[in-house]
Order: structure tokens, then sequence, then C-alpha cells
């Protein structure tokens, strides 16, 4: 984080574009599953402050700017999202439901699919502490909070996790162990 | 340096954090061209639009101003508008005057003599307009006289008859 940049500066917000904009996309790609989406809400973060970019002022880093803009926006897309999928839902009422297709739980990482099951707000959290090394006042910083609320939202993502990955550490360890053949056929 | 010691408490165990990493770095960016850079240039675009669509606007209408009054001066446009607007006002008084003209047109003519030197070109201006007008005016205003115009005539066609 120790980037500086000058407000209004186009070759600083292309250095800024260049050297962010990977690292907020990963942010918003572990806040929505779709990665259209996620990159829709990166380049229109981007985009809104580029617009902003002559009154930014450097009292917080601008990458932590950038995300903040970005997490909002991927929070705003997963509400209405989550609000079209009910519309699907009641739409698709009495019809033959499509079944989730296996492949899926295949290819999507556990840990990813368990952060985009608890809030928004937590997941980025997470993923700004844990993932890009962002210390509490700069999390602080990016999600527009205090510390004090960063460090509860913090706890209540890793008890969320833990609790959204507790059969997958099950299943985990009866694959660690593979000595009842009988047992680890049973799961498979 | 004192959020960081809490920090450490309060987040993922080592494990889950290294699986985190390992996750989020398989995921790429699809499209990482810069969408800001286009939306300048619309943003130059729309300021520029209100200043576009004027100067359209007026170009048409000094177009459609001067295939109408044939000249390309502004002054003759403003003319012709005033010319346009006015007769509307002045038509309804020469509908009035055939009646007025048989009992008060030697009062009339003395009222509007006097206007004439206060204002000259408005009072000039209607007169070139009303002139269509009392062209229709002296057939019905005319129609009784041409009774006896005509009576003349028919005393020239009796005078012709008479002369026959």
């Amino acid at each position: 984080m120790p980037e500086s940049y000058q407000p209004g500066s186009r070759e600083d917000f292309d250095r800024l574009y260049r050297v962010a904009y990977p690292r907020v996309y990963r942010t918003v790609a572990a806040i929505l599953a779709d990665p259209a989406a996620a990159e829709d809400c990166t380049q229109d973060a981007f985009t809104q402050a580029f617009q902003a970019w002559d009154r930014w002022r450097p009292d917080a880093p601008a990458e932590a700017w950038v995300h903040r803009i970005a997490v909002n926006r991927a929070i705003s897309h997963r509400r209405s999202a989550r609000l079209r999928g009910v519309g699907e839902v009641l739409r698709r009422l009495g019809r033959p439901g499509h079944a989730p297709d296996p492949a899926d739980a295949v290819v999507q990482p556990d840990l990813l699919k368990a952060l985009r099951a608890i809030p928004p707000r937590l997941a980025a959290a997470i993923v700004l502490r844990h993932y890009h090394g962002y210390n509490n006042r700069e999390i602080a910083a990016a999600l527009g909070v205090s510390e004090r609320t960063v460090g509860t939202r913090l706890r209540k993502a890793a008890d969320l996790l833990r609790s959204e990955l507790e059969p997958s550490f099950s299943l985990e360890v009866v694959e660690a162990f593979p000595s009842e053949p009988d047992e680890s056929f049973a799961q498979r | 340096m004192s959020p960081l010691p809490s920090d450490d408490e309060q987040g993922l165990s080592p494990e889950l954090e290294e699986r985190l990493r390992r996750q989020l770095d398989r995921v790429q960016p699809l499209h990482t061209s810069p969408r800001y850079a286009t939306v300048r240039k619309r943003a130059i675009a729309l300021r520029l639009a209100p200043a576009a669509i004027a100067v359209t606007l007026l170009s048409l209408l000094a177009l459609s101003a001067y295939a109408e009054t044939g000249s390309p001066n502004p002054v003759v446009w403003s003319q012709r508008v005033v010319t346009v607007v006015a007769p509307p006002k002045a038509s309804p008084t020469p509908t009035q005057v055939p009646p007025a003209s048989h009992h008060e047109s030697p009062t009339a003519r003395p009222s509007k003599a006097p206007e004439h030197p206060e204002s000259p070109q408005p009072s000039e201006r209607p007169e070139p307009t009303e002139s269509p007008e009392p062209r229709e005016s002296p057939e019905p205003s005319e129609s009784p006289e041409a009774g006896s115009e005509s009576s003349g005539g028919s005393t020239s066609d009796s005078g012709g008859d008479g002369r026959s």
C-alpha cells in the first residue's frame, strides 16, 4: 500500500488501475458468484472513481477508496440479483425445476462458495484482511466503518465461514484417512 | 500498531487463510481494458451535445427564414415576422369599417390623422396590410353604390337603349 497518487492525474489513475484492478476484482469475485457481474461491478467502480478522481483526498489509500466503491456496488448488485431470484422462483412455482449441475459443485471452490453465502460486508472484510493483508484501519477506510466494527465483523465472518465449511471439513477428514474402504466408498 | 495483535486473533486460521489465497489466486479478471477511458470521451460528447443541438436549431431557423423571405438579412426576417403577426390585430378594424364608413367615415379619418405624426412607422405598416382588405371592403360597400352605378350602367344601357 505504499503507492502514492496525485488526485486528478491521469497517469496516476492509470497506474492505480493497473495495480488495483486485479485485487479489487478478486474482492468482488469473492462476493459475487458471477464472473461477468464481478467484472461489471469492478469496472463501474473504477469509472466512478475516475469521475471523482479530482476530488479524491489522499487521507485514505486510493486502493481502499476504490474497494469501498466496488464493495458497495457488489452489495447492491447482489441485493438486486436476490430480488430477481425471488421473482424467478415465483415464476417457476408449480413447474418442474432444473436440477443443480453436479459439475458446478466440483468446479466451484468450497471456500469461495462459503464466502458468497455469508453477508457481503463480512466477506469483503475477510478478503481484505486475509487475502490483501489490510490492517483494521485500512479495512475501516475501505468499508466506511469504524475499526471496532471491523473487528466485530471479522470475528462474525470467521464464525460464519467455519459453520459454512463444517461439512467439507468432515469430508476432508474421511478422505485423509482411507483406512476403512467401505466408509470411503460410501462417502464417494 | 495496536490493531495488528487483535487482527491476528480475529481472523481465520492459517490453513483457511492459505486456502483462501490459493482459491482467489486462481480467479483471473476476464477483461482488463479500462472502461473509464471510453466514459471520458462520452462525457465530453455529452457536454458538447446541448451546444450542437442549439447550433443545429439556429441554422434550421435561419434557413427556413431565408427560404421564406428570400433575404439573408435578419432585419428583414424580423420585419416579416411583424407583418405576419400584426394583421390579425388589424384585420377586425376593416371588417368594422364598412358599417362605420357609412356613418363615421368623415370623423374616423381625422382621428387617424393625429396618430400618424406620433408613430409614423407602425401606422404606415398597417396601411399596406390593410390595402388588400379594403379591396374586399369596397365590394360590399360598393354593392349599394354599385346599384347606383349599375343603375347608371343601366341608364347607360337604357341610354344605349334609348339611343338605340
